[in-house]
This record gives structure tokens, sequence and C-alpha cells, in this order.
């Protein structure tokens, strides 16, 4: 990724607040404009890790977070020493898992400037492991600082929220996301497709504009509304979205998946050769490792089949939002531009209120993905009621 | 690189540096040995981003290089080797280990990728191996292991003029030991707060050496690094932040009660008479006239009773303790003789050792331990 401001897209304001805090972090004492606990919300795609990682950059950088020298590399890369980041990949985060945390938290810096606590979806904090993390986000040693990061205030614990300052970064505007993609070398009218079909989430916009699959894998989730034409259609449609979502996920974390373990034990000394040296031998040395790795890489695949049926939701709100739009007969810009035969057909087809029932199901079904529901039954659940209207 | 060494000397220095070696996942760098080949020797390094540990020892250097070789598999390996020199050359990628009519091969990782370990502080002052290691150990049983007050899981080293202070405690009992050292500075005033684990561990393997160098960067307060040394082995490891109890106005300063027993005699007094105690539960001690009797259990439950001699000063007490803490004092008192100063059963009590019992108790170590509430 690029390291610098610049890929905060239109977060201004954000980004000016956050210069300023590493200014005043410079400071001895440092000046008010920093502070010991951040709470960065925005809505998924907006830059949240983004904004976290720059932030941590440029605390640790001894220049301003200049993206080049071998500590901004480092926090990127997720090696520098001093920079925490939690990725928590259970929809909870445990308890086990706050107490690492405060044990972290509590070393002094090994290079000497910040010691930076980065937690994304600071949302799963339940109730308990939150309340552990309290004094350690209140009072936290005089070097350490805490950027917690969510979608929105309300999703996370309200005596967490009361301890952090806020920063809110806002959906990106797609003309900017599109300028954004455009300095990237990437064609202006791809990058203005895009823009508009990722609404404003960054990393889906450029993932559509250079990644062919990803473009047509969209397409076939936008078909999906005309094809509920009967029950086994609905369930024929909802086994494809899951399976498409499987395959997707596969193809991102497979690779990962089995470079990992192979650096794993080539680093416990996999290929060495000698008498009583043994594969099973190695794999011993390294069993503990090895389980610890399968257990994260297990709760990435979860994770990653869930963020991919997300998107699958999200695809299909654009469709039904463009739908109600030429109901209403409103003339804003269609998302979905390229679809406008079949927009036309079910927006003649159903009454604006069905429109509206369509759209209110799949909201329920992404909240209920959130939870520990089985996707297939879900999804079945979603097709059923999208094809009664 | 190339290098000979002789096969007690490579195991002593492999098996010390991949005691620390981590087991975590995320950084498979990290359980690699760094070997570094230099003129006149070999140093052996492992790092896990917290602590550091760096061992010299001597070789034949034929050809100076740095290589990063699977940690766990070299240790092994060092062990299993015959008794006679070992040659260790790199060729391309690979480490390549003779030893008598045994070979072995190793890959190596990416020496350039492995962390810059870092830099020992300057020396603060010198203390004794062994001395270091017990007092340690002694005050180590008192940190906890609760990682969510973290600041309870390190153990405070204070270092003013020519004495070290080191205490540490679990809000249930605390311990305190002072030692002599030979400080750089007569008056130096630091004090460090460093993980418990780390420097039990360390101290340890230190306790053979004659003297043992003890140093400090930064201000010793939130921040910096503590360096011990000793023999050719170094460690480093961070220092934990937050505000240490001020200790020392909790050893009460009166007592109205002084009791004296073999320690020996009363651990296995203890032993026995918790076998009843249900977890959590306490051993209830009454002192009297000469004799100290022990209490566990009772009610519906079992019931266990023992009585021992022991010299009693004062007013008779009856004084409740989890037994585990009990134990745990003393086992680490280093002395025939515990003597108990009380004030009331329900303040905390202090244990110190002894020569023998009546004797004045010896002021190095302290043990307070916090009474159970009992009915």
């Amino acid at each position: 990724m690029t390291a610098s401001w610049a890929s905060l897209v239109g977060q201004t304001q954000s980004v000016a607040t956050l210069q300023r805090a590493v200014a005043d972090a410079r400071l001895v004492p440092p000046g008010t404009a920093m502070t010991h606990a951040w709470l960065i919300i925005g809505p998924p795609g907006a830059g949240r890790s983004t904004a976290a990682l720059l932030f941590a950059a440029a605390l640790q950088c001894d220049g301003q977070g200049c993206g080049e020298c071998s500590s901004c590399n480092e926090v990127f890369h997720d090696s520098h020493p001093d920079v925490v980041r939690f990725n928590p990949q259970q929809l909870q985060i445990t308890v086990d898992e706050a107490r690492g945390l405060i044990g972290r938290a509590s070393l002094s810096p090994d290079r000497g400037h910040w010691t930076v606590m980065i937690v994304e979806d600071a949302d799963r904090l339940n109730e308990v492991s939150g309340n552990m993390l309290l004094k350690a986000i209140e009072e936290p040693t005089a070097h350490t600082v805490w950027l917690l990061c969510a979608p929105s205030t309300e999703d996370v614990l309200p005596t967490i929220r009361s301890r952090c300052r806020v920063l809110q970064l806002r959906t990106p505007p797609w003309r900017d996301v599109a300028r954004l993609l455009e300095a990237d070398g990437i064609d202006p009218s791809m990058a203005a497709f895009a823009s508009r079909a990722a609404q404003g989430h960054v990393g889906r916009a450029r993932a559509l504009a250079v990644d062919e699959d990803a473009r047509l894998r969209r397409q076939e989730v936008l078909r999906i509304p005309m094809r509920l034409t009967s029950l086994p259609a609905c369930f024929a449609a909802a086994s494809d979205i899951v399976a498409t979502a499987n395959e997707d996920a596969a193809s991102f974390t497979g690779p990962l998946d089995s470079n990992e373990h192979d650096e794993l034990l080539r680093a416990y000394g996999e290929g060495a050769t000698g008498q009583g040296i043994t594969k099973t031998r190695i794999e011993r040395l390294a069993k503990g490792a090895v389980r610890e790795l399968e257990a994260h890489q297990k709760s990435r695949r979860t994770r990653a089949v869930r963020d991919r049926l997300d998107r699958v939701l999200i695809d299909l709100i654009t469709f039904y939002r463009d739908v109600l739009v030429l109901q209403v007969g409103s003339d804003v810009d269609l998302v979905n531009e390229e679809l406008r035969p079949s927009l036309d057909r079910v927006a003649a087809e159903s009454a604006p209120e069905s429109t509206r029932r369509r759209l209110d199901a799949i909201s329920r079904t992404r909240r209920l993905l959130q939870s520990n529901a089985s996707p297939q039954l879900l999804v079945e659940a979603l097709t059923v009621e999208l094809a009664r209207g | 690189m190339k290098f000979r060494v002789e096969r007690d000397q490579l195991a002593d220095a492999v098996a010390w540096a991949a005691r620390t070696l981590p087991t975590r996942s995320n950084q498979p760098l990290l359980s690699g040995l760094l070997i570094e080949a230099q003129d006149g020797g070999l140093v052996l390094s492992s790092f896990d981003h917290e602590v550091s540990g760096r061992v010299e020892t001597e070789a034949v250097v034929d050809e100076v290089g740095r290589v990063l070789v699977p940690g766990r598999l070299l240790s092994d390996i060092a062990r299993a080797l015959p008794a006679q020199p070992v040659t260790v050359v790199v060729d391309g990628s690979r480490v390549t280990v003779n030893c008598g009519r045994s070979t072995f091969t190793l890959p190596t990782m990416s020496v350039d990728d492995y962390p810059t370990l870092p830099q020992m502080p300057t020396s603060a002052g010198v203390v004794a191996g062994p001395s270091f290691a017990s007092a340690v150990a002694q005050v180590a049983v008192a940190a906890s292991s609760d990682e969510t007050i973290s600041f309870l899981t390190g153990i405070r080293l204070e270092m003013t003029g020519p004495v070290i202070t080191l205490a540490a405690t679990d809000r249930y009992r605390l311990a305190v030991r002072e030692l002599p050292w030979v400080p750089e500075s007569q008056s130096i005033d630091a004090a460090a707060l460093v993980p418990a684990r780390v420097l039990a561990d360390t101290a340890k393997t230190l306790a053979a050496q004659e003297s043992v160098t003890i140093a400090l960067a930064g201000s010793g307060q939130d921040e910096g690094l503590l360096g011990i040394h000793g023999g050719g082995r170094s460690t480093t490891t961070r220092l934990l932040g937050g505000e240490f109890p001020k200790y020392r106005t909790l050893l009460p300063a009166e007592s109205n009660t002084v009791a004296s027993v073999d320690t020996a005699a009363l651990v296995e007094a203890v032993k026995r008479v918790s076998l009843v105690a249900e977890r959590n539960t306490p051993v209830r001690l009454h002192f009297t006239g000469d004799e100290v009797s022990l209490t566990a259990g009772g009610g519906d439950d079992a019931q266990a009773v023992e009585s021992l001699d022991a010299t009693v000063d004062g007013e008779a007490i009856d004084i409740a303790f989890n037994p585990r803490f009990l134990l745990d004092g003393l086992s680490v008192l280093e002395a025939p003789v515990v003597r108990f100063a009380f004030t009331v059963s329900n303040k905390p009590a202090v244990l110190a050792g002894a020569a023998e019992r009546g004797a004045d108790p010896s002021p190095e170590f302290r043990y307070l331990l916090m009474p159970v509430r009992v009915g």
C-alpha cells in the first residue's frame, strides 16, 4: 500500500487533526492536540485502518511520517516492534486477547517513541473484555497510545467511547475515489465505474478497477434479482452466492495459508539433513507454532467468507436502491447505470413499498451475518424474501 | 562463513541462546538463532522484540560471516553431537555442521530481515552472580502472574548507593530483598520495573558467574531497557510501565508478638494440614506459650491439627493464611528458622529468616503476608 496521507481520500479534516496530533506528540510534554486514546470511526472502506497505520507511522517516524524510511515501512508491513496491530479474527474479542493487549501495552517502547496499540473492530469488544481494557485505555503508561477502530460510536461500549477522542471519517465521495484510482494510472471511465459501484469503499473500488474476476462476480450478483422466478430458483441462487463467497474467500486465503505454513516450517528447519533428522522431527519442533498458525488461519477463513457475503449483499442493496430511485422518479445518478434495462423492468413490475421491504430484508441479513447464524440458511431466507417482494 | 568450535562450548552457547526463542507463529524469522563468526570467536543471538539474548564463545574462525538458522533444531543437534570438534561451514543458503562422522545440513533464513538487537546500555554496577540469583528467586515468588495488572508482574529494582533493593507484590504478599553491590557511582539513585519471569530466568542462568553487570538505559521510569551480562552472556529486556506501589510504608514498624519456628518443620506441617484445606481455604495458626498449633478444615469437612515447638514472645495470637502463599514465603527464606512479627490478627505479618529460635532476624529479606479473615 502507499504510505501517504493522500491515500486517505476525502478526509482533509481528519488528516489535519492527525497531523496536528503528530506535531504535538513531539513536544515535551506532548501538546493538547495529542492524546492517549483515539476512536477512529467511519463506514467500511473509508480508511479506518489506513488512518490508524498512517498515524502510527507518523508517530514513530523521525520525520513527519515520510512514508519512505525503514520505520514507516516496518509499520506498514506489521513488523515495527512498537506498533501492535490487533485484528480480531473472531466475532468477539476474548478476555485472553484483551489480557494480552494490556500486557503488551505496558511495555516501554523499544525505540523510545511510542507504543502504539491499534485495535481494529473495537466494536467486537464485549462487556467483559471491554471493561478489562478500561483502565489500560484511560491511564496508559506515558508512552502508550491506543487507536481503536469501529464503524460508529454507537457500536462501541459507552465506557470505552467516553475514554477516547473521536476521529470521524466520512464516506469518501465517489469522484474523490475515482481521482485516486486515476492517479494510480487507471483508465478514467473504469475509475468512474469502479468508484460508483464501490460506493465509497476505497479498497473495493480498487479491486473492481483492476480485477476482471471481481467485476464478473459482481455482474453475476446483480443478475440475481432477475433470476428469482420460482422457489427452486431462489435456492439455486442462494447456493450460488454462498459457493462463490467460499471460492472467492479460498482463492484469497488458500495461497496465504500455504505460504505461511511453508515459511513457518522452513524457519523450524524443514529441508535439513543429517542423522535422525526427519520431517516428523521438524514437525514436532514446530508443533506449537503450527497449531497457533492453523487456529489463526481458520478464523481468517471464516471471516473472509463473511466479508465476501457482506459484499454481495451490499451489491444487491445498490441494485434495489437504483430500482427505488427509478420508482420514485428521482433524478440522482444510478449506481448501476449499465443495468438500466433490468432496473427499469423491476421498477415497473413492483411497487416502491415492495422495494423498501426488499432493502430491509437485505439489511437485516447483513446484521444477522455478524452473528453465528449459518450463512447458507440466512441467504436462502433472503432470496425467498426477495422473490416475494 | 567457516569456523571450528569445541562441542561442549557450542552446545552450551546454543542451549542458552535458544532458551528465549519465541514460539509465536506470526514472525517465523524470530524462531531463528543468529550466528555471527568474527575474528576471535562466535556470537549467538536471539530476540523476540522484548527480550534479547546474546552469548559469546571461543572458536577458530577461518572465514567471518553472519547466518540465521532454525534455532530449536540447531539446539537439538548441538546437544546430540559426539564430544569432538565441530566444523560449521556456510555454503550458499545452507549450513553444514560436521562433527566426527556426523554431518548435518540446515537451511538458513534471510539474515537481512532479522531485527537489530538493542544495544547493551551502559553499566550501572556489578553484583555477585550467586547472591543476585538467590535474591531474585526470593522476590519473584511474590510477583503476580495476572497480566491485566501488568505492573504487578514485575520486580522493582531500586539502585540506591551501595544497595540494590528488589521488591515484588501481587497485593496478597510482598517480598523485599536488599543486596549489596558495587555501583559505578556511589550517588546512583535509579529504579526500574523488570518483567519478573525474564529477570528470574536470566538471574538463574548467571548464578555461577562471579560478577554480573546490571545496565540501565533511559530513566527507568516508564521507558528504557535493562541489560544484564556476565561470563559472555548478555540479556536485555524492555521495562514495564506503571507505578509500583509505595511498599515501604506497608512494612509495619512495630509488633506485639514475635514468634520463631523451625522453617523445615513448619513447611512439612503446613503441607500436611493443608491436605484437608479446600481450594482457597486458609490454614489457621495459633501461637501461644511455647508452641504453635496449625488447623485446617473443620465443620462438616475433614479437619487436621498439628502442633510444633515455637518461641513466642508477646501476646498469644490466632491468625490465618492462604497455605500456598505461606509456603511460598517459607520456601524462599533460606534460613533454618522463620521469625514471624505480628501486630494483630487482621493485619499483615512479616516473615524473616533467623539463625536460631529467639535470635535476631536477618535484615536482608522480608516477606509481608496478608492474613485471611476467618469467622
